[in-house]
Parts: structure tokens; sequence; C-alpha cells
């Protein structure tokens, strides 16, 4: 008898299905990005909202990064619905608590692919993966340094100014 | 093309999982599968076979079991894009879940065959 499912396609049915909700991580944290930087540009930070505008595009990025690897390894992508979206922050420091949030969960999330991955030995799409791993560590590297930044200048005076563009200059460009 | 027949053609297919109220035939030639079941013969395709299990799953067998309200103990199985729909008692939905649920434990122990015997260097 043939293997057809196994013919069908690479990943299995709950790999697939971890994968697709990894696409919606993915567009949902996209969509705070943006939130984040429609608040920013509103309270007069600018520079914040360029870095949540780029953040918000490469969130994007990884969710079709995703969607295209379920459909090539010939699954099902499910376009996803993403709804509840915080729209409203009580202060400039809780947009970046947030976002660090936000980094940890995907990383976590992540992490949690690979350990099913690696349970089924399914090593293509560990080798996938390796990739957002690598990629969550400048996340999570430039979401810490940002609140970072109000530890040591403070937001008193023109604390919160001068946060405010160095957010934008904010880099991570290790090579290990 | 809807295809639907009263009798399995035994000949041609493997049988992947029967119980005495209905089986699960996979045909090679076609690359697919045909479930025998509820008075009919149903061609499913890989899509479709996914989808008419997690249908089967979803229905809360335990929930209708416990509900009180006199409405007719009938579920409708419809799938998207499919060919078939199941229009099915809870003792049926029962049945077809223990079938599906035996048919992909086998498509497994295939997957884990064919790994072991082709596909894997020894």
């Amino acid at each position: 008898m043939k293997d057809l499912i196994r013919i069908r396609s690479l990943i299995s049915a709950q790999v697939e299905t971890l994968l697709n909700q990894q696409v919606k991580k993915e567009a949902y944290s996209s969509s705070v990005y943006l939130a984040m930087a429609s608040w920013c540009n509103r309270n007069g930070f600018d520079f914040s909202s360029d870095y949540f505008f780029k953040q918000a595009e490469e969130e994007r990025e990884h969710q079709l990064k995703f969607y295209k690897y379920i459909l090539d390894m010939g699954g099902n992508a499910i376009s996803p619905d993403v709804s509840g979206i915080k729209q409203e922050y009580n202060s400039f420091r809780e947009v970046f608590e947030d976002a660090l949030d936000q980094e940890v969960s995907v990383t976590q999330s992540i992490k949690n692919i690979y350990a099913q991955c690696l349970k089924e030995q399914d090593y293509v799409t560990n080798e996938f993966l390796n990739w957002f791993l690598k990629e969550q560590r400048e996340e999570e590297y430039k979401a810490r340094r940002a609140l970072e930044l109000f530890e040591v200048i403070g937001e008193e005076g023109t604390g919160r100014w001068e946060i405010d563009k160095h957010v934008g200059k904010i880099k991570y460009d290790s090579e290990a | 093309m809807v295809t639907t027949l009263t009798t399995p053609q035994t000949n041609t297919w493997v049988d992947v999982f029967a119980t005495k109220k209905g089986a699960v035939y996979q045909s090679d030639a076609e690359r697919c599968w045909y479930v025998d079941f509820a008075g009919k013969v149903a061609r499913f395709d890989y899509r479709c076979l996914l989808k008419l299990k997690k249908a089967v799953y979803n229905v809360d067998i335990e929930a209708k079991l416990l509900e009180t309200t006199k409405d007719p103990d009938v579920e409708i199985i419809f799938i998207c894009a499919c060919d078939h729909t199941y229009i099915l008692t809870l003792l049926q939905i029962i049945a077809l879940k223990e079938i599906l649920e035996g048919t992909f434990v086998m498509l497994q122990l295939n997957q884990i065959l064919q790994d072991r015997l082709y596909r894997i260097a020894v």
C-alpha cells in the first residue's frame, strides 16, 4: 500500500497546525507593531514610530516565510483572522514593555515548534526554523535594548525625547 | 465528479481499516481513499479525508449525549469543496469516528513501515 499522505506532504498534520498557528502569531505581531507605530506617531515619538513601522514590515515578512513554507511542503496554509489589537497605551514605556513581551512570546512559540519537529525527526523543518531562531536573537536584543534606554537615560525632563532619538539607532550586528 | 458506489471494489483496493459498521479502502492507482459507510462508498482525496476527519472529530459527542432538548439527534457532516455530505445520527458519528481513528493509525503505521522497509538505508 502506497504511503499517500507522505507523498502529498513533507510535514505532518501536527507540524502543519503549529506552523499555521505561527503564521497567525506573526500576523498578530505585525498588527500590534502597526498599532504601536500609530500611538508613537500620535504622541510625538517619530523615531519610535518609524522603528515600529519597520518592525511591522519584518513581522509580515516572517509571516509570509512561514506561509510559503507550508505551501511548498504540500500543506494547507491558512490566512489568519487577526483581531483584538490593543490601540492605546498608558505610557511611552508601556509600548516597549509590550513589544518585548511580544518578542518573547514569538521566541517561545518557535521553540515549541522546534521541539515538536525534533520529536518527529522532521529535520527539514528544523533547518527552516534555524533562520527564525537567529532572527529572534536580534528581535529580543532590540526590544530589550529599547527598554534599557529608559533605565540609562531616564524619563525625566527631556528624557523621553532623548530615548525616542536613540530608539531609531538601535542595531544588532553580532556575527556570531 | 461525484464518485459514489454501492459496493467496494475490493480487487483493486487495499483494506486500511474496517469495523462491523464500515470500512476505509485505499486505491493506490487513483491515489485516494474510499469510505464505505452509511450505505454508500464515497471517494476522498487527501485533503478531503483530512477535512472529514476534522469535521467528525469536532462533533462534541459528550455534549450531544447530555443535551435534553427535543431536537432530532442528527448531525450534518458537510465538507467544504468536497462532493460528499453525511447526515448521521449520534451513534453513526461514534461509529465513523472509530473508523477514522483506526484509519489514521493504520496510515501512520504504513508510513513507519515504508520508512523502515524501503526509505531508510540499513
